[in-house]
């Protein structure tokens, strides 16, 4: 299979028309595509971390290290960790902000935060961590709750991303930070084929091997090809009120890291 | 992302070494302090914070309780507590913010101990762990014995042997002699040749 393009208007890569959003490289009701990326994470939490790793050859530590470096958190900081998943930025961030601080893991999926939880009590953080089932678009916050948002490889999955950067710049405090990590467009069009050939080839055999589930990770490998590039997100956050907003490419554009404030 | 994969790496290294000590790590003393290390070679800082006797390595400087500017050079003097007050005398180091907290992560690195003997015999075994510091200490005795013999005719060449040694300039010059003499001896061997040419034909 081959990938389409990126798009580069905001409107037609987040959602095809009012009705309608992407699921992959399908086009879908807008209202079915919670159950359905549910159904994928419901599907790969257990082996997610594996995957990961196996899928990225570990590399994905190391972007996560970078979004840490670049978030200037400090003792004391309210972090919401959103789409955290299995927890590896919480894990950093609770340890970051000490017991003054304190640190939200929330995901839309509750088996992805089930395995978040163990995984972070099994570590023995338990001080400073909370957990809340939530949809980034209806974030269960008070308005300037949290210094710091992140979201890392969370974002494509979400129906709505204009909406759910609105509802994350509201739970903001002035001078707060918004973090996004999240799979791009490779810089040189030689890494893009290769990427291609890699993520359509061998990424579902990978899933389906070490996941038995090879339709997940078909659909992780659409998600990132029908994700906003790099300066269109910037712009969908400039749009919802960020500013300062900047992004830095990772592994060559593969993945890159978007940063605004709120002032 | 160099800075990452040295602040990871290091981390791994730091925690695992605390972990290896004999004693017990207090660390108390520095729950939630920061020490910013610059150094001159790396063109990003490296910040140590503690978190519950454990040292979180990372880029970040915004809760950075004391910063460092030095060199790797000097850093691994930087051991002995005694010695940062000395090595800014020296202006070997820059330090701003709190002193005390630079002073108690040296005095950590300081009392480190680690038996290495013990924790290596735990994985291969006795014997081979024997022979292995055996073979550790034989190379490090060469090695050590070449550095010095290294350094003992660096010293005896600087010292005396460059004063003996010809220059470029000296050769160039001597040749520009050798050339001048050859060509003057030419001339000579032509005049000469004239003369005996006159004389047998007169």
């Amino acid at each position: 299979m081959s990938a389409p393009e990126h798009n580069q208007s905001p409107d037609s890569q987040n959602t095809t028309t009012d009705n309608t959003t992407h699921f992959g490289f399908k086009t879908i009701d807008k209202e079915d595509k919670v159950s359905m990326v549910a159904g994928v994470f419901h599907s790969v939490a257990k082996q997610y971390d594996v995957m990961n790793d196996l899928m990225s050859f570990g590399v994905h530590r190391l972007w996560k290290r970078f979004t840490i470096d670049a978030s200037g958190v400090r003792p004391g900081n309210k972090v919401l960790d959103l789409a955290g998943g299995t927890g590896d930025l919480t894990a950093k961030f609770s340890r970051l902000v000490g017991k003054d601080g304190s640190v939200v893991l929330a995901d839309i999926n509750s088996s992805m935060l089930n395995v978040g939880r163990d995984k972070l009590r099994d570590k023995g953080l338990v001080q400073n961590i909370k957990y809340v089932q939530a949809n980034a678009q209806y974030l269960p916050f008070e308005d300037n709750t949290f210094d710091i948002v992140t979201i890392a490889f969370g974002l494509r999955n979400v129906t709505d991303k204009d909406m759910a950067l609105r509802s994350i710049y509201r739970v903001l405090k002035p001078g707060g930070r918004l973090l996004v990590l999240e799979f791009s467009k490779p810089e040189h069009e030689l890494l893009n084929k290769a990427y291609d050939f890699y993520s359509f080839n061998i990424l579902p055999k990978m899933g389906e091997l070490v996941a038995k589930d090879g339709d997940s990770y078909q659909y992780l490998a659409e998600s990132i090809r029908m994700h906003p590039d790099q300066e269109t997100l910037k712009s969908m956050m400039d749009n919802a009120g960020f500013e300062q907003t900047s992004f830095k490419n990772l592994t060559g554009g593969v993945v890159a890291l978007h940063k605004g404030y709120k002032f | 992302m160099l800075q990452q994969v040295l602040t990871s790496s290091l981390e791994l290294l730091i925690n695992k070494a605390l972990s290896l000590h004999t004693g017990k790590v207090d660390l108390k003393k520095l729950a939630q302090k920061t020490l910013t290390i610059t150094l001159s070679e790396l063109n990003f800082p490296i910040s140590l914070s503690v978190d519950n006797n454990n040292i979180i390595v990372s880029g970040l400087t915004e809760r950075t309780d004391c910063t460092i500017s030095t060199s790797i050079k000097t850093l691994q003097l930087l051991k002995a507590e005694q010695q940062l007050t000395e090595l800014i005398k020296q202006d070997k180091l820059e330090l701003s913010g709190d002193m005390k907290v630079a002073q108690q992560f040296a005095s950590v690195a300081e009392n480190l101990n680690i038996d290495w003997q013990s924790e290596l015999a735990a994985h291969i075994g006795d014997l081979p762990t024997h022979k292995l510091m055996q073979l550790g200490r034989n190379i490090t005795d060469k090695l050590q014995f070449a550095s010095k013999q290294i350094q003992a005719d660096a010293s005896e060449y600087l010292v005396h042997e460059k004063r003996l040694v010809v220059t470029r300039s000296q050769i160039e010059q001597f040749t520009q002699q050798i050339n001048q003499v050859s060509s003057q001896v030419d001339d000579i061997a032509l005049r000469i040749q004239a003369l005996t040419k006159g004389l047998s034909n007169t």
